[in-house]
């Protein structure tokens, strides 16, 4: 596997490169180490689209092995709109200056997403993949319904609220990047950590209990660990969907189900994607800019069709 | 050893199993048998920790089965379940490489000697050829001795299997037991197996545990244990037990 890890590695730094230069203001080499938009505009947005993309790719693979169920993801399971949830009230009681307290929100509903979620879909010590999905979706219409009452009664917040909802990177700083960053390096490293736990658990609680995981712990750190990454990127770039859908299924097709080789590969992956894709919303329609969500639905949604087409029998 | 004291469980009000008590002992070799909903893997689940009791407890080597750590706990007794779970596909190869996890730390690859042992328990159940197949292009036979393969991986002195056999050709079924007795005897592992085929019972286990309406009807040597009578009480069939060690079964 090491010379994948450098190919995807170089693979990434020069799509890194190519998207600094691109965009609304192009620049020669020499220009854009000398640009001010380059330095504080340009350079924090596609390292947070990278670390935004990595840390979703890798908490789809973990959610996909915890929960046992391919189509699952952060925002298929509705634990991106929770957050974005929490980030929205936040704003609406004037925490927006205060990244933290954005951050501390939005993790308090995705954790409590997760619990509803839990709580309706597991039968026994299994979840059921179908009302798995439909709790996802069905949270994600009442959250955005209560996000959108939310946005009549307080019109002059709108434009910041409505940001939350379709997500992009357009106001990504150095501060977004400062706050997220740990978090996802760290989760990350935990996810690595459990790695093997993680394909343990594939084969389902029982079986991976006899085979020496503690199961109910490594699930509860596993989950509060990525809750907390998506909580803390769904807070600077709000809700980008399917991500941690595409990524990890486009690995396994290649690499196998080894979450032990799957989520590094995620990060390297996962980070190429979301800054193309980022790239490709800021480029296509200038001075215009599309959401970036709007690009990973248009690639995300017709592959979890053709998921769900393919697993027809299971689902 | 694995101690059974005043074992309880109940589904929601439907008892199961009641007030149990028992002892298998080191390298006993025990064919658990009973009808259907006798309660023969909710005790194999019991004993392996999977459930809770609602009463009493399972204690393995002097310690209660509910206090080990998982990773302790599966470096001492392995569990083939009845139907084994496949949503992703892991080759039959990763597949056993799993029954070595107990022995490895975190972020720690598997050496040389776990492919070996890998290797070894594959060639065993006749599962070697099968090392690059996926689950979704294995027969249930197949799969069955994969899981096989996987617990004897875990080289624990106590294997737990529910059914291990139900879905394998007579001549598998042969050799698995042939397996499972040559282990039992020659390291001394301590083998609890659901079967239900009483003939196979006879000829390869020396010990019947006999489940009964969520009781114990019979613990002790199989070929004293399995009589006439308790067949008609347990199965509600008509036996007639050979001298040369086997069973005619006819309607009552």
């Amino acid at each position: 596997m090491g010379p994948w890890y450098a190919v995807l590695t170089v693979v990434l730094l020069a799509v890194m490169l190519f998207s600094a230069r691109v965009g609304a203001v192009r620049f020669t080499w020499e220009e854009m180490w000398q640009s001010p938009i380059f330095w504080n505009l340009r350079l924090p947005r596609i390292i947070l689209s990278v670390l935004v993309g990595a840390a979703l790719s890798v908490c789809g693979a973990a959610y996909q092995s915890i929960f046992r169920n391919p189509l699952t993801d952060p925002y298929v399971l509705g634990i991106s709109s929770g957050a974005s949830l929490g980030a929205a009230v936040a704003i609406l009681l004037g925490l927006q200056t205060f990244l933290l307290g954005v951050g501390a929100c939005a993790l308090a509903t995705g954790i409590l997403t997760i619990l509803i979620i839990y709580r309706i879909a597991s039968i026994g010590n299994r979840m059921h993949a179908t009302t798995l999905l439909l709790t996802g979706v069905c949270l994600t219409f009442l959250i955005s319904a209560v996000i959108s009452f939310l946005m009549v009664l307080h019109q002059d917040k709108m434009d910041s609220i409505i940001f939350w909802t379709m997500g992009s990177f357009a106001s990504a700083s150095w501060v977004d990047v400062a706050f997220v960053a740990p978090v996802v390096v760290a989760g990350t490293a935990v996810v690595v950590y459990y790695g093997r736990d993680l394909n343990l658990l594939l084969a389902g609680s029982e079986t991976a209990k006899s085979l020496g995981v503690e199961v109910e712990k490594v699930k509860k750190r596993l989950l509060l660990v990525t809750t907390l990454m998506v909580a803390f990127c769904v807070s600077t770039c709000g809700v980008i969907g399917f991500v941690g859908l595409v990524v990890p299924h486009c690995i396994r097709l290649v690499a196998g189900p080894d979450n032990r080789r799957v989520v590094p590969l995620a990060v390297l992956v996962g980070g190429t994607f979301l800054l193309l894709c980022d790239t490709l919303a800021r480029t296509l329609m200038i001075p215009a800019e599309l959401p970036v969500g709007c690009l990973t639905a248009l690639v995300g949604a017709p592959l979890f069709i053709y998921l769900l087409y393919k697993n027809k029998k299971t689902y | 050893m694995i101690e059974v004291k005043n074992l309880t469980y109940r589904y929601g009000t439907r008892p199961v199993l009641e007030g149990l008590n028992f002892t298998i002992e080191e390298g006993g070799f025990y064919a658990v048998m009973g009808a259907n909903g006798s309660g023969k893997t909710t005790l194999l689940r019991l004993v392996s920790g999977m459930l809770t009791p609602q009463e009493g407890e399972v204690v393995v080597d002097g310690t209660n089965v509910q206090h080990y750590k998982a990773r302790e706990l599966a470096q001492r007794m392995s569990f083939v379940r009845q139907h084994p779970q496949t949503d992703f596909e892991f080759s039959a190869f990763e597949t056993v490489l799993m029954g070595r996890n107990p022995y490895q730390r975190h972020l720690q690859n598997e050496s040389e000697r776990d492919w070996k042992i890998v290797e070894q328990c594959m060639r065993q159940t006749n599962t070697w050829h099968l090392r690059f197949a996926r689950p979704s292009e294995m027969s249930g036979g197949e799969l069955q001795r994969v899981m096989l393969a996987r617990a004897l991986a875990q080289q624990t002195p106590i294997m737990l299997l529910d059914e291990p056999i139900s879905n394998l050709d007579i001549s598998h079924q042969f050799d698995i037991l042939d397996l499972l007795r040559t282990i039992n005897r020659e390291e001394h592992k301590t083998v609890l197996i659901v079967l239900h085929d009483l003939n196979m019972a006879l000829q390869y286990c020396q010990k019947l545990l006999l489940l009964h309406q969520g009781q114990v009807l019979y613990k002790g040597d199989m070929r004293e244990g399995l009589t006439a009578e308790r067949i008609a009480t347990v199965f509600g069939v008509k036996a007639e037990v050979g001298e040369e060690g086997s069973i005619r079964l006819s309607r009552l």
